[in-house]
């Protein structure tokens, strides 16, 4: 798989973070959400809300789509309304989605969100501000964020940042960058002067792409029906002749001929 | 109950489950109302920490295997070509097609847009486990349809059709095993891409083989079970010989089932999971119990395989066991990770019920109106020759007495278990306690903090000279608070079109509302406070 090397990413460090919110209203306006909440602190993600940042003990952490490289969702999705586009984001397509739902169980990071109270629901997630990034513009909430907690860029760039601060500062950060390995890898790194756990990310993800996991099953598929078209009708040709034979030596146990009967 | 005193005597069984049925439809339909005019949220307990269900545990996974029927009995009559099991075929073929059938009519009560069912024959994804389901689902029923399509054309006597029909049977056969092995196998690699949600007793990178495996013994067992339920609404003999060697059968799958399940759940050291007393830990246990071991003890005996009572009681805890198992998968094993504990509401429940009572309604009309048990002339045969062998009788009598009642444990076991395992559902986990940002955290972070730039409002024509708001004389770097001002717009964010001057009277309204002459200055006090003046300052 060939990724796009200038693919776009953001990098969060929950050391700078002063939890304003910025970055969840910014969203809100960007996607034309309503509020949902009064402290963002202690929103969660839904339909009506794609990120937020809110109080992990003494941190604040963001939580939004993590944008995988092999995203599940991706791979799950049964009519392809989710892509992973060039430019790094995941994004929705919902004139494709039946709403299965299927994306919400595949989801390593719980992201996706479903309009539950809709007759006609929809998926809603974070798409990284595509249009916004097809402008050349960053994402709001980067552009919102008023400390660089929240910070966009190339993925590589990024991660070359995410470690040159890291050794810049070894006391300040715990020396990790989760998103690195995480389901292969995903668009938005986390840095922190704690480890992933204790911010409340999860951290017994395997470290391959989940995806890789159903379509290493499902590349079996062509060969599986090969193969057993082959064994079954080798079965009956086998059960077959012996029959006739059978039948030709006089033999005939069975009913008349019982081949026909439906 | 019923009223046997109507002109003619009706029987009184038949009239009980049709008042159950009509129940059974009147609930289902008051479900389907609120499900399809008040949305998924008000009619199911389905979140999105709990995306799938009861619809999706039972309807169409426990739907699709107890449909395995037809395509284990289909391939025995006529690829393995064992013509004695032809009297069953039939039966067979209805359930599994009426099954498909209501497996697709369930689904369209679960997805968001059930217009959209055939999406997937057209949008192409080749990745998804789902897409592939679904066209092994389309095939297979239209495979099933043409199998089945012989009652009606016999009922009907559209010899020429029967005749085409009859010659393409057998690639249809293979073909329907073909993706009856697919599908059946990837119900099971749905979950394959969640292992950090599936509880580690289910979760195994042989999921899609123990689902087709489980497939082909609830297939075995679900023939004899609706032999017997047919044998006795329609007043028939039951060909007992032939379903006690499909107990064989469905005896040594149980044996590979149980083999492999032991040796992956070893192979991947997560068998101490299955003794431990925890909600999963438990409700595994009684799903080994019920749906494997007890039938097997049953089964393993010639004089309880042999009775009709013995046979169909191991073959109903097999088809217990098998849901059990497609619950576990679905519902008990996906609990823990996601927080949240999963009761499905009486709604879910009624249109489940609508969906297994239409079952049996067609099935009777389908059993009533058409060819399915044509073959039921065959003299019965009375003899069993293990009953001559006189010394042998009571070791067997005691054998089977022994297994019975083992069994009988087992299956009271599993109940207790099944009980014990839903009481001790642990509840889901508390959310982190909120505390403030420790002072380590707030110096690095204001330390981080930089004053937005300037923000210079175009000039309106009214205006004596352009506005600049700058955020340094308006956010304390101290304490800096966003969303004081920013509660609903970051205008910059609309940049991206040059911004039009503000309607004569608009910023003097907006600005004033602080800029009163008791918070600060009043807009209407000095103009060079805001016209020209910041300019001037920069």
């Amino acid at each position: 798989m060939i990724m796009n090397p200038d693919r776009k990413a953001l990098l969060l460090d929950t050391t700078r973070c002063i939890g304003c919110g910025a970055c969840s209203q910014a969203c809100k306006e960007r996607n034309r959400l309503p509020r949902t909440s009064e402290d963002v602190l202690t929103d969660k993600l839904s339909d009506r809300t794609f990120t937020v940042v809110n109080r992990q003990g003494s941190r604040f952490v963001r939580r939004l789509c993590m944008h995988c490289e092999v995203p599940s969702c991706v791979s799950a999705c049964p009519v392809g309304a989710f892509q992973k586009t060039a430019a790094g984001p995941v994004v929705y397509d919902e004139t494709r989605c039946m709403g299965c739902r299927y994306c919400m169980l595949a989801c390593p990071f719980n992201v996706p969100k479903y309009e539950w109270s809709k007759t006609l629901p929809r998926v809603r997630k974070c798409d990284l501000c595509a249009e916004r990034l097809a402008q050349g513009l960053a994402t709001a909430c980067a552009t919102a964020c008023p400390t660089g907690a929240t910070k966009f860029g190339t993925r590589t760039a990024l991660l070359a940042e995410a470690r040159a601060r890291i050794a810049a500062e070894p006391n300040r950060y715990y020396d990790y960058v989760y998103g690195v390995e995480e389901v292969g890898g995903t668009s938005v790194l986390i840095i922190s002067d704690v480890r992933p756990e204790q911010l409340g990310l999860r951290t017994d993800l395997v470290n391959e792409p989940p995806a890789m996991l159903t379509w290493r099953v499902l590349n079996k598929i062509p060969n599986v029906v090969a193969m057993a078209g082959l064994v079954l009708g080798g079965v009956y040709w086998i059960t077959k002749r012996s029959d006739d034979v059978a039948r030709a030596e006089g033999q005939d146990t069975q009913g008349p001929d019982a081949g026909d009967a439906s | 109950m019923s009223e046997p005193s109507m002109g003619k005597l009706a029987l009184p069984r038949l009239t009980f489950w049709r008042a159950v049925l009509v129940v059974l439809l009147a609930a289902g339909f008051y479900g389907a109302f609120v499900r399809f005019f008040r949305g998924l949220g008000a009619s199911t307990n389905l979140s999105d920490a709990f995306p799938w269900g009861l619809w999706v545990g039972f309807d169409i996974l426990c739907g699709v295997a107890l449909a395995a029927g037809g395509f284990t009995v289909s391939a025995i009559v006529y690829i393995f070509r064992l013509e004695r099991f032809r009297p069953i075929v039939r039966p067979a073929i209805l359930t599994a097609f009426l099954g498909y059938m209501l497996v697709i009519g369930a689904l369209l009560f679960d997805l968001g847009r059930p217009y959209r069912v055939w999406h997937p024959l057209i949008m192409w994804n080749p990745h998804s486990v789902m897409f592939e389901v679904g066209w092994c689902v389309t095939l297979y029923s239209i495979v099933l349809a043409l199998e089945f399509s012989p009652m009606v054309f016999e009922r009907f006597r559209m010899k020429r059709a029967l005749k085409v029909v009859h010659f393409v049977m057998l690639p249809l056969v293979v073909l329907g095993v073909l993706l009856s092995t697919l599908h059946q196998s990837s119900l099971g690699s749905f979950y394959l891409i969640v292992p950090s949600k599936l509880y580690p007793l289910w979760y195994t990178p042989w999921l899609p083989v123990f689902f087709f495996l489980t497939a082909l013994m609830l297939g075995c067992a679900m023939t004899i079970v609706e032999s017997f339920l047919s044998a006795r609404a329609f007043k028939k003999e039951i060909e007992m010989d032939l379903l006690a060697d499909l107990g064989k059968v469905t005896l040594v799958l149980i044996g590979i089932n149980l083999l492999a399940k032991y040796q992956d759940l070893s192979a991947r050291g997560v068998l101490r999971l299955a003794v431990q007393p925890s909600y999963e830990g438990r409700l595994f246990l009684a799903e080994v119990l019920m749906g494997l071991i007890a039938p097997a003890l049953l089964l393993a005996v010639p004089a309880i395989r042999k009775s009709p009572r013995g046979l169909f009681s191991a073959a109903l805890l097999v088809v217990l066991g098998v849901i059990m198992n497609r619950l576990n998968v679905s519902i008990t094993g996906m609990e823990r990770a996601s927080g949240v504990s999963y009761v499905p509401t009486l709604i879910e429940v009624s249109v489940t019920l609508m969906v297994v009572g239409t079952g049996f309604a067609l099935f009777t009309l389908a059993a009533r109106y058409l060819p399915v048990f044509e073959h039921d002339t065959k003299a019965p045969k009375p003899e069993t020759d293990w009953a001559d062998s006189r010394p042998l009788r009571g070791f067997r009598f005691a054998l089977s007495a022994a297994a019975a009642s083992l069994a009988g444990l087992l299956f009271v076991t599993a109940i207790g278990l099944t009980w014990d395992g839903v009481m001790r559902r642990e509840p889901p986990p508390s959310r982190p306690v909120a505390q403030n940002p420790s002072e380590q955290q707030k110096i690095w972070a204001r330390s981080s903090f930089r004053i937005p730039a300037d923000v210079t409002f175009p000039q309106a024509p009214d205006s004596p000279a352009p506005v600049t708001f700058r955020h340094a004389s308006h956010v304390d770097a101290a304490a800096p608070d966003c969303l004081g001002c920013h509660r609903r717009d970051f205008s910059f964010l609309n940049a991206a079109p040059p911004r039009k001057p503000a309607a004569a009277g608009v910023m003097h309204q907006n600005c004033g509302r602080c800029h009163d002459g008791t918070s600060a200055f009043s807009v209407e006090a000095d103009c060079e406070n805001c016209h020209g003046a910041t300019a001037a300052k920069k």
